[in-house]
């Protein structure tokens, strides 16, 4: 915990903080230092340690060796070997095989820029037309701004906070910044490289919503990014408001609710709903939870105004949203878009071969892949594809089908089984048999597995996990026979 | 509202419900005194269309509900065929106050036999006193864990690791003889398995008797 703040946040929340700097320290957690933070934080030691377990970032041994990224887009380089020391996603599928510590997000990867991650001035005029406005005029101008949220759900943002605000104070706002999908990097490059632009939202959020505590969770491997931000942070008018956290992995912690329990000390699984976040989130706050390039757009809206951001986008989807993109393209990197723009489009504006070959992996283990002869379609929010393949947090694998594909629905296929949290039974027991019987061939068992994943899983990410295998086999069954 | 057809009160949460009403419905995570876990996916249900976990669907909003349609019916058989993948067979357990919810909820859903390969678990613990905690039945259903957390306050054990490797877990993975277990009893109470299971008492065990011989 940086810039720490003395906000009222009961010990527990130090867990986390006080886990990830042992952690750096150390290279790994032992019995004995769980037991030394619980014990100074006076709390169980048993929760401490479940809390640190659940982190799939922590090693509880140490570990000698470079982690080497065993994602999609790097598997497909030739020579690629499985590493020894492997990690899901190292975020840098624009330059593969990617091994090591994060690197900052290279500007030229921005192959296309729009209002988010074009430079802007290194004024605060959002924020100070936002003070002007005052918070109930800036939340309509959101409003009339129509900005759907980006960290892939698309829930309306205004109504977010609306929802939060009429519980009362106080509540807890968090800049989603945790970004662990594989495949998807865009978060490090609006953080990287327009880190003011992210901040100046989350002061315009801390404006409207007047939080008790503002969290940024910032990916606990994305060290550039999250210096950066840092830096933006020290130099802003925000200056000593935010508590920023990092993690220490886990997929599940893109669900709002497993983020919450992992900044409160708890285990970093899913809670049931209700009660929803902006009901009781953060130590039973109202809480408002808002991604990296949500808190972007923001930002674009109040200084520029509703009407300009609704100038780009659709009626029902405004404003664009950055693609990143990856695999058999000869120009991967992030490609911020206009939403409506048709998604072959942008594949073939990056180089990829765009013809019946391709097939494309569109919102990663939790999406699906579509052939070439669907990718002619708008991107919007929801699905592509019935079968799985969405917009989701924006991530686009471009593959070769005749190549790729099998490998591409096993690995995405092992990620779910590997990052289930291990709360709920579909997920926990159905993933990893899902895998085997992709691999194994017993496709004709899917269909039914697939539908208990889908609809008994507690969690957005246990019932969307069927989609990849869902998807390919629809596409392509042939070459799991 | 109206629970299979019947007219009722809607009040609390669906599974308070359809319990009130004594329509039985498993519920293998959730205790009656204690908040909702969502865990075990076992109290699915149909509610105005949608398949919901009863158990934290709150009934206010929900016009009919329907425990027996088919769709819910297949459902819950589907969990609960995954749910067996963790287990072997029922222990021979006498006592204790749940008597086996897990095998129950089997025989109601037509379940005989495993129909997915099993991923058995073996651990045992038998270093306190009065409890043993056997791993092979547990199916992670976490009401232990809120039993000792939020009911007791003690904390004591948790559920440590992701995926397949979760499991019960007393302090910071030690022997529950060595963590901060007052050997209450609520976890063994709140167990719908028998994974946590009282210490047999020997019926032929006289004072006198050598200590810890088999009768």
């Amino acid at each position: 915990m940086s810039n720490a703040p003395a906000f009222a946040l009961p010990r527990r929340a130090r867990l986390l903080p006080l886990l990830v700097e042992r952690h750096r320290e150390h290279g790994f957690l032992d019995r004995g230092s769980v037991e030394h933070i619980a014990r100074q934080l006076g709390m169980p030691v048993a929760e401490a340690w479940e809390a640190a377990a659940s982190m799939t970032e922590f090693h509880f041994e140490p570990v000698r060796g470079e982690r080497s990224c065993a994602g999609l887009a790097c598997s497909l380089r030739p020579g690629w070997r499985e590493p020894t020391l492997p990690a899901g996603c190292l975020f840098r599928c624009y330059e593969p095989p990617a091994s090591g510590d994060e690197r900052p997000f290279p500007l030229e990867m921005v192959r296309r820029s729009g209002p988010l991650l074009a430079p802007c001035d290194q004024t605060w005029a959002g924020l100070e037309r936002a003070r002007n406005l005052g918070p109930a005029v800036a939340l309509e101008e959101l409003e009339r701004s129509g900005l759907r949220g980006r960290g892939g759900a698309f829930f309306p943002t205004a109504a977010k906070w609306r929802a939060a605000l009429s519980r009362g104070r106080p509540l807890a706002l968090v800049l989603n910044a945790e970004e662990g999908e594989p495949g998807v990097f865009k978060d490090r490059a609006l953080l990287c490289l327009r880190p003011e632009r992210v901040l100046e939202g989350l002061g315009i959020a801390m404006q409207v919503l007047q939080p008790a505590v503002t969290i940024a969770f910032i990916n606990g491997a994305a060290e550039p990014a999250a210096a950066a931000f840092e830096r933006a942070l020290a130099a802003s008018p925000i200056a000593g408001d935010v508590l920023v956290y990092r993690g220490a992995g886990g997929y599940v912690l893109g669900e709002e609710t497993a983020l919450l329990n992992a900044i409160e000390g708890r285990r970093a699984v899913p809670r049931p709903r209700p009660p929803l976040p902006v009901e009781a989130g953060l130590f039973g706050m109202p809480t408002v939870v808002n991604n990296v390039e949500t808190m972007a757009a923001v930002s674009f809206i109040i200084r520029e105004g509703a009407a300009a951001f609704r100038e780009l986008g659709t009626a029902h989807a405004p404003g664009t949203r950055i693609l990143s993109v990856s695999g058999r393209v000869s120009r991967p990197g992030v490609y911020e878009v206009p939403m409506g723009t048709l998604l072959s489009d942008v594949v073939v504006e990056a180089g990829g071969a765009g013809d019946s070959s391709t097939a494309l992996l569109c919102g990663g283990p939790s999406g699906g892949f579509l052939p070439w002869d669907l990718a002619a379609t708008p991107i919007l929010p929801g699905r592509y594809h019935p079968t799985g393949a969405m917009l989701g947090a924006g991530g686009v694998v471009v593959l070769d089908w005749s190549s790729d594909i099998r490998r591409a629905a096993l690995t995405m296929a092992a990620y779910n089984a590997e990052q289930s949290c291990g709360k709920c039974t579909p997920c926990r027991e159905g993933a990893p048999l899902l895998l085997e019987l992709l691999g194994s061939g017993r496709t004709a068992e899917v269909d039914e597995l697939a539908d208990v994943l889908q609809h008994a899983s507690l969690c957005g990410l246990g019932q969307m996990a069927p989609g990849p295998v869902r998807s390919a086999l629809e596409f392509w069954s042939g070459v799991f026979v | 509202m109206k629970v299979d057809g019947h007219e009722t009160e809607a009040a609390g949460t669906l599974l308070d419900v359809i319990l009130a009403l004594g329509i039985d419905l498993p519920h293998l995570c959730k205790d009656d005194n204690l908040p909702p876990i969502g865990a075990c996916r076992t109290c699915l249900v149909e509610a105005d269309g949608r398949i919901v976990a009863a158990c934290h669907t709150p009934a206010a909003a929900v016009q009919e509900v329907q425990t027996r349609s088919v769709r819910a019916i297949e459902l819950r058989q589907a969990v609960l065929r995954l749910t067996a993948r963790m287990h072997g067979r029922e222990p021979d357990v006498s006592g204790g106050p749940r008597s086996g919810e897990l095998w129950a909820a089997y025989a109601a859903h037509g379940l005989e036999r495993p129909s997915y390969p099993s991923r058995p678990r073996s651990a045992v613990d038998l270093s306190s006193p009065f409890f043993e905690f056997h791993e092979e039945p547990c199916i992670l259903c976490g009401r232990c864990v809120v039993a000792c957390q939020q009911l007791q306050h003690i904390g004591a054990i948790g559920i440590a690791g992701t995926a397949t490797s979760a499991r019960v877990t007393a302090g910071a993975a030690v022997a529950f003889a060595e963590s901060a277990c007052t050997a209450c009893g609520s976890c063994v109470a709140a167990c719908p398995t028998h994974a946590l299971r009282p210490k047999p008492l020997r019926a032929t065990h006289r004072p006198g008797d050598a200590r810890g011989e088999e009768g």
